[in-house]
């Protein structure tokens, strides 16, 4: 064989991968862009070809109170599950990335263990339990659950990163006078501040998507975005919906964007 | 020739910035709001203590079981996922291999287009594909138009379209998952391997595949709960046509407020999901070893 075909032959199957690559994302981006597309028709029921356009959607999307207001509280729960899954995750998570007993392996595999069952369980069962000892179907109710899938995706970053940075130089810093206290501040937590970073955004990401979590804990004053979401399209089937949820995707895409200009994509996906 | 004894010694006991007092609140947090709950979620499920006399305890797991209706639909659930997750391994394996070892400088694009999908709503999601399935959807009108079909395919409330949409949710992950592991695999391997005369397959099948196997694995086991758990396909998407546990456990809250059966369901899906997570540690711990 000579080189000329032997290096034809390779650009043929890197052509052909390159192919079937292209196809398969289109296969995964095509329901979105179909949503995008369809949110700004004109017609009153979703159906192509798309005749006319217009934002009226967008309009009725935001004048509709139930999307707007169940917006701004999966907005304020992302937030705030996020900050109490970081104050009790990451103390946690340097605690236990350098142990090497098998506690403290229990320990760290306990911590994630809340990402591994079925959500729809979590928040049945959570339910009842909430409703027993008094909090039951309430803002504070929808925090106490975010929470808890809130902790293992911050505390597995902040593990892997902790795991991944040099062991001396904390002991550098306290042998060379760092109080424990500046140690932490100037030497650990920057150090695993991508891991931070990473966690919280999949957290508040999967948190302003929950819909497994949320939907039990549906009442009048506290509804999150998709369960309202969920509850309008089993009855309604107009571009609507579609206008929210490009709202709802702009949203989530500059909280990505913003983390992709700071670190990067590769640190979230290498956690 | 003498040892090296000047080498310094490390401390006997390293400097920890934490020490072990906090994990505390994380795990009291835990404690209660996440191994409680799932305790008195498994008593529940045995039925209330007043109704135990009229139902023994193992009563809704045995109908679970025994009752061809509910068996069906833990078959179904189990099908469905095993199906999902073995196309999942199949179209996102060449993805995963394309993107780390071939993509070169479209590598960040393609990982856009995969992390995408993460931030939306799995309600726009499963939204999408009705727009392209439903009868006057984008589907049936350019297919019609191109003369290939006569009347309208309804492929809502079909099974299709619910295994199209939790392939097309759960792809970026097995993606994700294997290509995290293909990246730290050294591309000199395979390229010892073809120097020594094995053929580019060969190289492939013996060196670079086995070495990936574990995020094949992982991204397996995640695809697979995340596939339990998901009730919104069947329940949007699936009309009734594929009856999964998740989405009986949303009706049965929603409609009969059978909670101790309801319950019971869960566990089921629960100790699925606890049976993907021992394989997952049994794997890990023999590839540690």
């Amino acid at each position: 064989m000579s080189l000329v075909t032997v290096r034809k032959r390779r650009e043929m199957s890197g052509l052909a991968l390159g192919l079937y690559t292209v196809a398969l994302l289109t296969f995964v981006m095509l329901p979105i862009v179909l949503v995008v597309i369809a949110s700004f028709s004109s017609a009153s029921f979703i159906q192509f070809p798309i005749r006319g356009w217009s934002l009226k959607w967008y309009v009725r999307a935001i004048e509709y109170g139930p999307f707007m207001k169940s917006l701004w509280i999966s907005i304020q729960l992302a937030v705030a599950s996020t900050l109490a899954g970081c104050l009790l995750g990451v103390p946690a998570a340097l605690a236990l990335a350098r142990s090497r007993t098998a506690a403290a392996r229990t320990l760290a595999a306990f911590l994630v263990a809340p990402i591994s069952i079925p959500a729809i369980v979590l928040g049945f069962a959570l339910l009842y339990y909430l409703s027993a000892v008094g909090i039951g179907v309430s803002f504070f109710g929808l925090w106490v659950a975010h929470t808890v899938v809130a902790i293992p995706y911050i505390a597995r970053t902040v593990l892997a990163v902790y795991r991944s940075v040099p062991e001396n130089l904390e002991e550098a810093a306290a042998i060379l006078g760092a109080s424990r206290l500046s140690t932490l501040r100037h030497v650990t937590l920057p150090m695993v501040r991508p891991g931070i970073f990473a966690g919280s955004m999949f957290a508040a990401l999967i948190s302003f998507d929950n819909l497994s979590l949320s939907f039990f804990f549906g009442s009048a004053s506290a509804t999150t975005l998709p369960v309202v979401m969920l509850s309008y399209m089993e009855n309604q089937f107009d571009p609507a919906i579609a206008a929210i949820s490009a709202i709802q995707m702009l949203i989530a895409l500059a909280v990505l964007l913003l983390l992709e200009r700071l670190y990067g994509l590769d640190t979230l996906v290498a956690a | 020739m003498n040892a090296v004894t000047t080498q310094p010694r490390r401390p006997p006991r390293r400097y920890r910035v934490a020490n072990a007092w906090w994990t505390v609140p994380a795990v009291l947090y835990l404690v209660l709001f996440f191994v409680t709950p799932m305790l008195t979620n498994a008593w529940r499920s045995t039925g209330s203590p007043a109704a135990a006399g009229a139902r023994g305890i193992w009563e809704n797991y045995a109908v679970l079981v025994t009752d061809p209706f509910y068996f069906g639909v833990l078959r179904e659930t189990i099908l469905v996922a095993v199906i999902v997750t073995l196309v999942c391994i199949l179209l996102g394996y060449p993805l995963a291999y394309f993107m780390v070892r071939k993509a070169g400088r479209w590598k960040g694009l393609i990982l856009f287009c995969l992390i995408a999908p993460l931030l939306t709503s799995v309600v726009m999601r499963a939204f999408g594909w009705r727009v392209l399935f439903a009868n006057r959807g984008l589907m049936n009108s350019v297919l019609i138009d191109w003369g290939l079909l006569e009347r309208p395919v309804n492929l809502v409330n079909h099974p299709v379209s619910v295994y199209v949409a939790l392939i097309q949710i759960l792809l970026p992950f097995m993606v994700l998952s294997i290509s995290s592991v293909l990246q730290a695999i050294p591309r000199n391997l395979e390229e010892a391997a073809r120097m020594l005369g094995a053929s580019k397959l060969r190289a492939f099948f013996h060196v670079t595949l086995p070495l990936s196997v574990e995020g094949i694995i992982t991204g397996a086991i995640l695809v697979f709960v995340l596939c339990n758990g998901n009730f919104v396909a069947a329940l949007l998407l699936g009309g009734n046509s594929v009856k999964t546990l998740p989405l009986l456990i949303y009706q049965q809250f929603n409609l009969t407020q059978d909670t101790s059966f309801a319950g019971a369901m869960g566990n089921v899906l629960l100790v699925i999901a606890l049976l993907g997570l021992w394989a997952q540690s049994k794997f890990a711990r023999k590839q540690g070893g």
